[in-house]
């Protein structure tokens, strides 16, 4: 049986084979839309990190900015909830703050809604965000 | 030819304008405070990775990012 034979008789399916066929054409189409958007936002926020921030994310994940008023440097980890965390000087996560922009948005551009606010305008963006606790990573001890 | 990037569910949505075109401008210039008035705040790149928030339409500007407004988490 040729493969454009196999095609024909599946397009003939009627009944349940038929529906499992479009839900699971559906459930694909869906995949390929929300990584292609998942993609986008990636894309943008690459474009937009400075080269140093890129290449840290690359590396790690994570990219760090530094907070407009204080000086401070905050850490915006790949995600779209709970990814911001204030670090110390030798880099130790002290607290996290969650802040989001409105509606649904991919996490590349949750991100950099999160890099561009923290660096432009800080105060404001502490005022709204919700403060959670975040553990150091932690140390094990040889002795 | 510059962009207006709006931030959304699929990514993000680009209007693309010729800025030497009055007539775009000035559709260009609607869009961005249509946006702003609806809260999202606008973003130019003055440098590779740096970024100034923009209050106003700046005719200039190669590419513009719009983000919507933030709420805590």
């Amino acid at each position: 049986m040729t493969a454009l034979t196999r095609l024909f008789l599946s397009m003939r399916r009627t009944g349940p084979a038929r529906r499992r066929q479009l839900a699971l054409r559906e459930l694909y189409k869906r995949f390929l839309d929300e990584s292609g958007s998942a993609a986008r936002g990636l894309r943008l926020l690459r474009d937009w990190l400075s080269p140093q921030q890129r290449a840290q994310f690359d590396r790690t994940g994570y990219f760090e900015v530094v907070g407009s008023h204080t000086g401070k440097i905050y850490r915006v980890h790949y995600g779209a909830t709970t990814n911001v965390h204030e670090v110390d000087e030798i880099g130790r996560p002290k607290v996290g703050w969650c802040f989001v922009p409105e509606g649904y948005l991919v996490p590349g551009d949750v991100m950099l809604a999160q890099k561009i606010a923290l660096e432009t305008d800080e105060l404001r963006v502490l005022k709204l965000a919700n403060e959670f606790p975040v553990r150091s990573p932690r140390r094990v001890r040889f002795w | 030819m510059a962009t207006l990037i709006v931030m959304d569910h699929t990514g993000d949505t680009r209007h693309h304008f010729d800025a030497s075109d009055a007539k775009a401008l000035a559709k260009a210039e609607r869009r961005f405070q249509e946006l702003t008035g609806r809260g999202f705040t606008a973003a130019v790149r003055t440098a590779p990775g740096e970024v100034t928030r923009v209050r106003a339409f700046d005719p200039k500007a190669d590419e513009t990012l719009f983000f919507p407004r933030l709420v805590g988490g």
